[in-house]
């Protein structure tokens, strides 16, 4: 396997490339049982992953802390579906219903944008599978954002100041 | 160098999944304090606030003076910047689901080869 890491202001781009066919990790996306195995920080597990796999098509994801305390449900829609290529599927804080909800009633820090859109281009070749994910902010209608930046750039700025009294 | 990014940010995550050290962070942020003015708001022996600040001070997130007397501590921002973007964040949920995503590939390859 190698990685690549790009940054980017606004998303998350990652690229890796897997000993498999393309088809398997197509699946990886798509069948709820395989993303289930795989999906979510170190310790979460993924107790319920419904895919409606069409253009237009619901998703709700459920992840669950190690100890079972907490759990973070999203929802969204597939934009984009090209089956072993290309899956294009939006992402929102919601609860178990799959209501939206706002980034900051889930508990995040302000600046998480309310949606996201998931980008996954995959690549094969040889019988590897260079994949390349992009996780990108959908702007926001408010405006709205950057709270939690703001508030450490505060800090920083505060920190400065006293630091050249 | 990627995984060490990462392991550096489980630790910065790690240091601020925690009241106590995120008090202590806010003290720090009004000025430097010794450790002993630091324990003075917890109901906490001095080993136990101690261990708190060595956590922090792996994390990058404070320094401890090595040469004064009373070694004060002071708050180091570098870290939080880091984790202060939602990319940031999400990049490490993503990263660690793909480590776990070749590893659960690797595991069908070899169920399917000792199926054969």
């Amino acid at each position: 396997m190698s990685n690549t890491t790009v940054s980017k202001e606004d998303a998350v781009v990652i690229e890796r490339t897997f000993d498999a066919p393309a088809d398997l990790i197509w699946q990886m996306w798509a069948d709820p049982e395989h993303f289930k195995q795989w999906y979510g920080p170190k310790g979460f597990t993924v107790p319920v992953a419904e895919m409606d796999l069409r253009v237009g098509g619901k998703r709700l994801i459920c992840m669950a802390s190690p100890d079972g305390s907490m759990k973070m449900w999203t929802t969204g829609e597939y934009v984009e579906i090209v089956p072993n290529q290309r899956l294009i599927y939006t992402e929102s804080p919601a609860d178990e219903n799959g209501n939206v909800v706002s980034p900051s009633a889930m508990g995040m820090p302000e600046g998480y944008p309310a949606t996201t859109e998931v980008t996954v281009s995959l690549e094969e070749l040889d019988g590897r599978t260079r994949m390349v994910m992009t996780h990108a902010g959908v702007p926001a209608e408010s405006g709205a954002g950057g709270g939690w930046e703001q508030a450490f750039d505060k800090l920083t700025d505060y920190i400065q100041a006293a630091l050249n009294e | 160098m990627m995984r060490r990014d990462n392991d550096r940010l489980s630790q910065i995550f790690g240091a601020l999944a925690n009241p106590t050290r995120r008090a202590i962070l806010a003290r720090l942020a009004e000025g430097e304090a010794t450790v002993n003015e630091l324990a003075e708001p917890f109901d906490m022996s001095l080993p136990a606030i101690s261990k708190h600040i060595k956590v922090l001070e792996r994390a990058g997130l404070i320094t401890q003076g090595q040469q004064a007397q009373y070694r004060p501590c002071t708050i180091d921002v570098t870290p939080l910047k880091e984790v202060s973007k939602w990319t940031e964040q999400y990049r490490h949920i993503w990263e660690a689901s793909f480590d776990r995503m070749d590893e659960y590939i690797s595991q069908l390859n070899n169920k399917e080869i000792s199926d054969e």
